[in-house]
């Protein structure tokens, strides 16, 4: 699976918040796109799944567009939302049943993800709860099981560490890793740099809408002329101090 | 804190004056002339068949009175947000408050003055009351229930209590035993304990203002119970935003989309026939509707009119399940789902078309009740049948395309 962004402009309404952003995720790759509040990961990311339409540019999955097979190309994509999004009317285990029901997933199988990864969160017993009852983490949970359930070999998660208990933060890295080692890739946008910064492969700098700087932590420490010892914080804050 | 209460005052008062214009734009205003029409001819026909004085005549005015006098509260027009921007205005919100309570005295009067004229007609015949008594009778519901609005505003510091006895409850006893009393012997009692309640009752609320401590979640809590009971009435008619409904899981009539087969085909059907039996919100409008629609249909004698509440009702229900589709299409993830919009229209209209059908099922069995097999029934049941057509091949397609993007 790969991922290509190619010139991308686009953002809501007539502003464009996005300009020209170029930038690959690889097969097998763990992507974390990085930048301040506003900077422009999360209409990126509306772009990527197809909820904004570009306005120039380009967004390629393994070589096909959203434009030329909208079914295939949202089935290779699974998306895990900054905010849970999740029907007031569904129970847990029927949120499961739909989303198999839209992917056309394997029923048996897919169960069969899920339930280890209800375990994995704790939400093995809650399977007829409303989203009424659960807690925001809960429901963070709940979109990352119906995420990570799917076989999509894309997979991009918004802000996940933010509300995540520790542990359950532990066990989604742990699940990014087994994903990654099955070839699949995935892009995350998040603000928790020490975390992404050992778990990631490689790093997109977003700042105004633009790439500034894309690559592994050493290529990245070489753009911005910083020490062997600095880390993605160091990197990071000399970026937003250009601006000044 | 008077000039926020005034901005907000108007702020509100576009709002409502937004949807009010929104409701009476629409096809409802017909339905609501027909129905205030059918009621009047049946209220004026069951005038008709009382000759005298009847037994139960006074015990349902006063029930209907003290039921009318429960209508409106104080409208505070308090926000969330206002337990943390404004904590430290607290002891100003007295002056705010009692802008407020002069506001909502608009409502409960002309509640009353309504209910009172119309229940007069009722009450000097079935009750054998003078016009004179009904009269002050009504002034004093009025003034007793200015007063009780003090209790509203008690509630919001904590302190409606007589000792340990809730201040609410005592005041609707003495209004029970006052209407009593009133309708029954003596109609000036209801004005001299309304005076006197009311005199009271200001008078205690005035220390308020020094020794009062707001109950901050209690006030906003109930302000916003009530904000929710007016949209949710504003939303039978119209769509209104920020109105989530109650979620009930109804286990029993999982026999209902049991049949629904797990497939990719049936995504939309599995998701719209559930949220439509466990939201409170359209399932209680679509029995609203047709229960009301069935009891018309048994009770009218006139063809005409029951052909109109036939076709008008199974329309009507139709109309209303629009916004739910739309709710639906609100929701993020479903949009990413590979699955074409035709499919969700499609899947849409299943629905509405096996609710409708049920619908037009029971207005069919009271139309029977009424007409009995005659050409009459026939029309009615076959008008209702069109309409049903009408609204899931012709209407419901073209409207529904608007939500979906």
């Amino acid at each position: 699976m790969t991922l290509e962004v190619k010139e991308l402009t686009g953002g809501y309404g007539q502003v464009s918040v996005l300009k020209k952003e170029t930038f690959t995720v690889e097969s097998g790759q763990v992507v974390g796109l990085i930048g301040l509040n506003g900077a422009g990961k999360s209409t990126t990311i509306k772009h990527i799944i197809g909820l904004l339409n570009p306005r120039g540019g380009q967004i390629l999955i393994d070589g096909i567009s959203l434009h030329d097979d909208v079914e295939k190309y949202r089935k290779k994509i699974a998306y895990v939302p900054e905010m849970p999004i999740l029907y007031p009317e569904l129970t847990l285990r029927e949120h499961i049943d739909l989303t198999i029901m839209a992917y056309d997933l394997d029923r048996d199988k897919t169960w069969e993800n899920a339930n280890k990864l209800l375990k994995t969160f704790r939400l093995d017993n809650k399977l007829d709860w409303f989203p009424q009852n659960f807690s925001k983490g809960m429901k963070q949970k709940v979109m990352i099981v119906c995420a990570f359930m799917t076989d999509a070999s894309l997979f991009i998660i918004d802000e996940p560490f933010t509300g995540l208990d520790p542990l359950a933060v532990n066990d989604l890295l742990n699940i990014v890793e087994t994903k990654k080692k099955a070839g699949c890739s995935v892009l995350m946008s998040t603000h928790v740099l020490a975390t992404v910064q050992n778990h990631a492969d490689k790093f997109v700098l977003i700042n105004h809408g633009q790439v500034r700087a894309d690559g592994t932590l050493d290529q990245l420490k070489a753009k911005f002329n910083m020490q062997k010892d600095s880390n993605l914080d160091d990197i990071y804050l000399k970026m937003s101090n250009e601006d000044l | 804190m008077l000039k926020l209460w005034n901005e907000r005052l108007r702020r509100h008062q576009l709002n409502q004056f937004k949807y009010l214009r929104l409701i009476f734009n629409d096809n409802f205003v017909l339905a609501f002339i027909v129905l205030i029409g059918a009621l009047g001819f049946w209220y004026s026909n069951l005038l008709g068949t009382i000759n005298g004085p009847i037994i139960l005549g006074k015990p349902i005015v006063i029930l209907l009175l003290f039921l009318a006098v429960q209508v409106g509260g104080i409208a505070t027009l308090l926000e969330d947000p206002d337990s943390t921007f404004l904590l430290v205005k607290e002891k100003e919100f007295y002056k705010y408050f009692r802008a407020a309570k002069k506001y909502s005295v608009f409502v409960p009067i002309v509640t009353l003055m309504l209910v009172n004229f119309l229940l007069s007609a009722f009450a000097s015949r079935a009750g054998g009351m003078k016009i004179i008594d009904i009269v002050v009778l009504a002034i004093g519901l009025i003034i007793y229930k200015l007063g009780f609005l003090n209790v509203n505003m008690m509630e919001l510091y904590g302190q409606a209590k007589f000792g340990n006895t809730s201040m609410r409850l005592v005041s609707n006893l003495l209004l029970l035993i006052s209407l009593i009393v009133s309708t029954y012997f003596f109609s000036w009692l209801m004005f001299i304990v309304g005076i006197i309640y009311y005199l009271y009752l200001n008078a205690r609320t005035k220390t308020l203002e020094t020794s009062g401590q707001l109950q901050w979640k209690y006030a906003i809590e109930t302000e916003n119970q009530r904000m929710f009971r007016i949209k949710r009435f504003y939303n039978l008619f119209t769509d209104v935003p920020g109105v989530n409904s109650k979620i009930k899981r109804r286990k029993w009539l999982d026999g209902l989309y049991n049949s629904i087969k797990p497939v990719n085909g049936n995504t939309y059907l599995y998701l719209f026939a559930r949220g439509f039996v466990r939201n409170n919100e359209y399932i209680g409008l679509f029995l609203r509707l047709t229960i009301i629609q069935a009891i018309m249909l048994a009770l009218i004698d006139s063809f005409y009119i029951s052909l109109v509440v036939e076709m008008l009702f199974i329309y009507l229900v139709g109309f209303q399940l629009k916004p739910y589709f739309k709710e639906v299409m609100q929701n993020l993830m479903q949009r990413l789902y590979p699955i074409s919009s035709k499919t969700k229209i499609k899947d849409f209209t299943k629905l509405s078309t096996f609710i409708l059908l049920i619908q037009w099922i029971i207005s069919a069995l009271a139309v029977l009740y009424k007409f009995g097999f005659s050409i009459n029934s026939v029309i009615i049941i076959v008008a209702g049948l069109a309409v049903l057509f009408f609204v899931n091949y012709f209407y419901m397609p073209r409207q529904l395309k608007k939500y979906l993007d």
